[in-house]
Parts: C-alpha cells; structure tokens; sequence
C-alpha cells in the first residue's frame, strides 16, 4: 500500500486532502509544521512513499514563514534523497512552486480539486 | 622769607612749553610767574590779575604776538608790554614798539633776560623813533589780517552751508533708505508666510506703489514654454485692466521687461522721452522713468518686476539697489512656492502610488486568504455526493413491501426514481459496492464521514462569511464618551479568559480617561491581547504586559502592550496592518485584527505603532483621545 505524507497547517484542508487521499486508497499519515512533519518522517520512513509539502507554514522554529515548506523539503531530501516530495501552493503562488520544484521537487500542485492531486501522486509512483 | 603778596605778577604769554618752563626757572625766585599758552586765554588771564608786566611770544595761534600787544595796551593801559621774539628781521622791533609794546627782547633770552625785565617792571620804555610811519606800517598789516580773516570766515560760511546742504540730502537718502529697508522687509516678511503667489505678487505691486509713491508696479512671469512675459500682478485701475486683458509681452529685446529677463539685467530708463516706440504703453500714458527689475532664482529668470514713474529721473541708485533687492527675493518667494506646488503633486501622487500599492496588496492578499479558505470546500463536496450515491443506493435496496408504512414505501420508490432522473444508476452503484471489501466498504459508507466533510464545508463557508464582521464592524456609529480605559481593559482581560498571571496591568496614578466609543476600543484592545497570546504560543513563560499612562503629548492617553514572545520580524512589520495578512495559518486568523484596530484608532483621532525585535517580544502604542 502507498503510504503518503501530507504536511499542512491549514486544519480543514489537511483532514480534506488527508480523507481524499484515504478514499483514492492511499495511506496517509499527517504533520502540520516542519518540525513535527520531519519527527513523523523520522519515525516512518521506512514506509512513505511520497511527501506532500504545504508551501507557507510554521517553519522548524514555530514561526510563520513563507516558504518554510522548501526547508522542510531539503531536510526531507536529507533524510532520503530519492523520496518524491509534491509542494501545495495557492494558486497565485506558482512561481515559488515552480522555483521548489527546481530545489528537488517532483512537482508542485495547486490547491483546489484534490483529485488532481490523486492523480498527480500516482502518475509521480507509477501506480 | 619773601612775602609772594609783595612780589611783582609777570604774566608770560607762550605756545612753547619749552620756553614757558624755561623763563619759570629764570624768574619764579623773584616774581610770581602767571602762564597762558595762547592769547585768548593770555587776555583772560591778564584782565583776571592786572600783572605788573606782561611777556608776550611773538608768533602764537590764532593772532600774532602784536595784534595781542595791541589788544592788551587797550584793555590795561599801564600795564607794560614786552614781546618776546624769534623774528629777528629788521623791523621787527619796531613793529612790536608800534603796536604798543614798552619793549622787545630778542630770542633765544640769556643771561641778561632777567636784568631786562627788571628794567622794564622798572619803568623803562623804549622809544620808537620815525613812529608814524612803523604805526602805518602795523595799521596796513592789521587791515590786511582783518581782510584775511573776513576772506576765511566767509569761506567756512560757504563750507559750513555746503555742508549743511549735505546733511540735509544724506538725510533725506538714509530716510529713504530706511523706508526702502522697511519696504524690503515687509516683502521679505510676506515671502516666508504667503505661499499664493498671486497674493504674494499683488501685495508687493501695492506696497512698492504706496510706499515709494510710484505711478505703477507689475510683476510678469515667465510662461511655461519661456516665451512670453505674463503679467500677474498690476497696481491699481490700470493694472487690473491690463491683468483682465491678459497682458503679456514676448520674451525679446523689444521691451524692457523682455530684455531684462533675455538679459537677466536690470534695464533703467529714466526719461523715456523721445522713445515712445519703445516704451508707449497705452494703459501708462504718464510714464516718465520706468525699470524692469528681473526675477533670478539660481541664474533662472522666473519673470520681471516692472516699476514706472510719472517723474523724470525717479531712480535714484539706492531705489535700484533697493528694488533689486526686493526682486530677488519676490523671486525666491515665487520658486518656493512653485516647488511646493510641484512637492505637493508629487506627494500626492506618491500618495496614490501607495494607496494603490495598499489596494492591490490588501487584494492579493483578501484573494490568497478566500482561496485558501474556501480550498476543502470542493473536495468535501464531492465526498458528501459519492456518500450520497452509496446511500441511496443502499435506500434502493429496501423493499417497498417492507416498509413500515405506504409514506416510507413511497418514500424509497421516490429514491429510486429520482437517483433514476439525475443520472444515478443504483444498480450500478450496487454492483460496484457488492464488490468491494468489507472494511473498504464501510469506509466509504460513513455517516461520520459524511457529517464531518459536511462540517468541513460549513466551516470554510462561516470563515469566509466572518469577514464581512470584521470589515464592517469598524464602520458602525461612533458613540463617543469618557471611558476608564483602566476598567475597560481590566474587564475585558478578565472575559478572555487566559491563564492566571499571563496578563500584568500596571496604571499610572494620573492616567486621565479617554474619550472614545467604549465598544470599539474594546475591540482594539482585546484583538491586542488576543494577538499577543496567540504570538507566545511557543513561550516558556508567557507574558502580556499592559502599561497606561498620560502621553508626552498631553492630549492623549498612552496604553502599550507588550508581550515577551519571539518579535515580529522587520520584513512583515509594515504588513501587518493590511487587510487578511495574516501569518497564522490554519490556527483561524482572518487577517482583519490589526488592520481592523488601526481603523478604530484612526478614527478617534487616535494613533498606534509597534516597535519589535527579533526575540524582544513586541510593544504594541495606542494613543487615544483624552477626555476633554
């Protein structure tokens, strides 16, 4: 089974992605800042297949800060190099993503129509 | 001991100081010698203490030793007369016996000098022989003095009338000066304060006019393109009739005004008779001398002063001088007030430039908040549909038969017939569910799910709705009053309900009441609190300090509040008042808190800053009207 991580501080857009990614077959274990999504790939990184990053969150200090996904994806690529990482942005922040995705990222994907979403991590694992 | 009472009184008449010691040091130990050191005194003197002999210097000032003699014979007719004289010429003796003398002692004196007074105190007299002719002689040479003296005396009459005159005329210059000087001022004065420049031009054409008694005063300045001289400014009836004509004048060597700002040079006519060509001017037939004065800012002609006298000559150099002076700084005046002019369109559209930039940044961000809050809404959506097809087509199962009652029986065949008329195929549904897994089954087929993707949705909605609140709330009525923001703030700590001793209030004792609208103020403060709370999340031991006190500027009340959390940093601290920044994330901030208390604030003519360090925590200044 596809195990994903899915890293968000927006509350109800964590749980919305994290049950339309349950319902599409995925497993998905959740974080909500950098720190605790580092810790929990940590501890499962045997098992996650793909990250998907929001692109603003709490940086690894708990401050706010704008592109603080990008230092969680470095720290991710630390930890294991070929993992596929996906960045979340709003859609009027698309040059940052496409800026993330020349830091390493596999791709970047716009919040909205989460299916696109399923799509895009399964065209991304071959599955 | 000599009595000096009964000692003869020799009054010595000299210039030289020299020979008065010397002839002191001869006689003072028999005579009692009386001094003067020219004549008039030597008379005074004389006629004061009747002396027994006078000595007499032959050449002293003011009159000579003989005119003196003669003076003296008149005034003490016995006393006897010696001159005592360097003129050792032939005659010499002579002239000094004609003009009364009793005797002539020739200098240097010697050793007999005092044998010869002793003689003369004694009675002798030389006589003059051939007397008539030495008398003439003496009587020509004092009608020629006489005519000498006349000569001077008349000659100093003149001068002292010449001079006079002068006086009069550099009186009557430095009283004109000094109303010039006045006149000056007063330009100089209006300058600083009158930043209208057609105010500034018309008062400078009246005052130069009523000051001076000019016939006429104008101020033309230069047109945009710089080839024309507009009038601007014009004294009296003929002024206005030239301001109401437009009156203007080309930029060239034709007029005077032209010229001298072509030239930037004064240009002076003072008698512009014989050049009516050239100086004609239809509304000022009575010019006699006219000047154009230019108006020079930084080697700039900005214009030209003109002033016209129905006089010949009217100008003097120090109305010139005087006028130029004038001139430069109407001429100062009018750049200024032409920089302000363009400062103040520069300001406002620098204004503009970041209304606009507020606007737009306040957009994109309300954009980015409503997009991102409104993010689950689909997804939850198409979940609650998918949940709905697998129950009603779960509901398609029942057996009508088996309903409780006809409604429910029809209820299920309503199911079915509708699912049928969207496009809901419940046998397919069916046959999909059938299968599935069980645990995959009652994954999909959850009420819980179901009502938490409705709540998800609902939630993203309320959010969004909430700002409506929150941009309008500032907006209401205003109901102004004495508020003890003491109190209020006490209160409204106490309502938000945070852990003990996390909020320290501390009032000054002469902390004076605001005058504001208490519930609006309210919200200023409690969305401060809140902020700060929310900013020490992470903080071992949070701290909110709250501080009143009156304003260094007395009409306002001072309340900071400062929190011991991480700072704001310096990049967003101009961003944070805007509209939906928010750098909360998904703990539910709108954005509008700050943005909403500046609002408030601003409107009771109040202000608010924030001073933050990285790590300092952040202090947050609200300045709010004390109560009148």
């Amino acid at each position: 089974m596809t195990t994903v991580l899915l890293v968000d501080d927006e509350k109800l857009i964590l749980r919305s992605l994290e049950k339309t990614l349950l319902r599409a077959g995925f497993d998905v274990v959740t974080a909500s800042d950098c720190k605790s999504g580092s810790e929990t790939f940590a501890q499962n990184s045997g098992s996650i297949d793909i990250a998907v990053l929001d692109l603003n969150m709490p940086s690894f200090d708990g401050m706010p800060k704008t592109g603080a996904g990008l230092d969680l994806l470095a720290n991710l690529k630390e930890q294991k190099s070929s993992l596929p990482v996906v960045i979340l942005t709003a859609y009027d922040e698309v040059t940052k993503a496409k800026d993330a995705v020349a830091g390493g990222a596999s791709a970047f994907f716009v919040k909205g129509r989460e299916q696109g979403l399923v799509e895009l991590i399964e065209k991304i694992l071959n599955v | 001991m000599i009595d000096p009472r009964k000692l003869s009184q020799v009054l010595y008449i000299e210039d030289s100081d020299e020979a008065r010691s010397l002839v002191r040091r001869l006689l003072s130990n028999k005579y009692v010698i009386l001094e003067a050191s020219d004549p008039l005194n030597g008379l005074e003197l004389a006629e004061e203490t009747d002396p027994d002999l006078i000595l007499l210097d032959d050449s002293l000032p003011h009159m000579t030793g003989s005119e003196a003699a003669t003076r003296l014979k008149k005034m003490l007719p016995k006393t006897p007369i010696v001159i005592v004289s360097g003129d050792l010429t032939e005659g010499a003796r002579e002239r000094a016996l004609a003009a009364g003398a009793v005797g002539f002692i020739p200098k240097p004196i010697d050793a007999a000098f005092e044998e010869q007074v002793d003689a003369y105190l004694n009675g002798k007299v030389e006589v003059l022989e051939n007397a008539e002719v030495y008398l003439q002689a003496y009587q020509q040479e004092l009608v020629e003095r006489l005519e000498g003296n006349i000569r001077q005396l008349s000659n100093t009459v003149e001068r002292n009338k010449h001079l006079l005159q002068q006086n009069e005329r550099m009186f009557s210059m430095l009283e004109r000066r000094h109303r010039l000087l006045e006149t000056a001022a007063r330009v100089g004065q209006m300058v600083t304060s009158i930043l209208a420049i057609d105010d500034l031009l018309k008062h400078t054409v009246n005052i130069i006019c009523s000051e001076f008694n000019f016939y006429y005063s104008g101020i033309f300045l230069v047109s945009e393109d710089g080839s024309w001289a507009v009038l601007r400014a014009g004294y009296a009836a003929a002024g206005r009739k030239m301001m109401s004509e437009n009156y203007r004048l080309p930029v060239d060597e034709k007029s005077m005004i032209g010229n001298s700002i072509l030239k930037q040079q004064a240009q002076i006519a003072l008698d512009v008779a014989g050049q009516e060509s050239r100086f004609k001017n239809p509304f000022l037939p009575n010019t006699r001398s006219e000047m154009a004065l230019p108006l020079i800012v930084q080697s700039q002609a900005l214009g030209a002063l003109t002033v016209q006298s129905d006089q010949l000559n009217a100008f003097a150099e120090d109305d010139v001088t005087s006028l130029q002076a004038m001139a430069d700084q109407i001429a100062i005046a009018i750049n200024n007030a032409q920089l302000m002019h363009k400062l103040e369109a520069a300001t406002s559209e620098l204004v503009r430039t970041k209304t606009f930039e507020a606007i737009a940044t306040a957009t994109g961000e309300a954009i980015h908040w409503v997009g991102n809050k409104a993010a689950p809404i689909p997804g939850s959506i198409k979940r609650v549909r998918e949940d709905i097809r697998y129950l009603l087509a779960l509901a398609g199962q029942l057996n009508a038969s088996q309903a409780q009652n006809e409604s429910l029986a029809a209820a299920v065949q309503t199911v079915r017939e509708e699912a049928q008329a969207q496009g809901v195929d419940l046998d397919q549904v069916i046959a999909e569910m059938s299968a599935m897994k069980k645990n995959r089954l009652q994954a999909l087929v959850s009420a819980e799910s179901l009502f938490e993707d409705l709540e998800i949705a609902e939630n993203s909605a309320v959010t969004i709705l909430s700002i409506k609140e929150g941009l309008i709330g500032p907006a209401r009525q205003r109901n102004d009053e004495a508020v003890s923001l003491q109190e209020m703030i006490a209160k409204t700590v106490q309502n938000m309900g945070l852990p003990e001793g996390v909020v320290e209030l501390t009032w000054a004792e002469d902390m004076p009441n605001a005058f504001v609208d208490e519930r609006q103020v309210e919200q200023v403060f409690n969305n401060l609190i809140k902020n700060a709370w929310e900013a020490l999340g992470q903080t071992s031991a949070p701290r909110i300090y709250v501080n009143g006190r009156r304003d260094k500027d007395p009409g306002f009340v001072l309340v900071t509040v400062k929190d011991n959390g991480p700072g704001i940093p310096k990049d967003i601290q101009e961003k944070i008042w805007v509209s939906f920044f928010t750098t909360k994330g998904g703990s539910g901030g709108t954005g509008l808190g700050l943005s909403a208390v500046m609002q408030i604030v601003n409107q009771h003519g109040g202000s608010i800053s924030l001073e933050s360090e990285a790590g300092q925590g952040a202090t947050f200044f609200v300045r709010l009207p004390v109560e009148k």
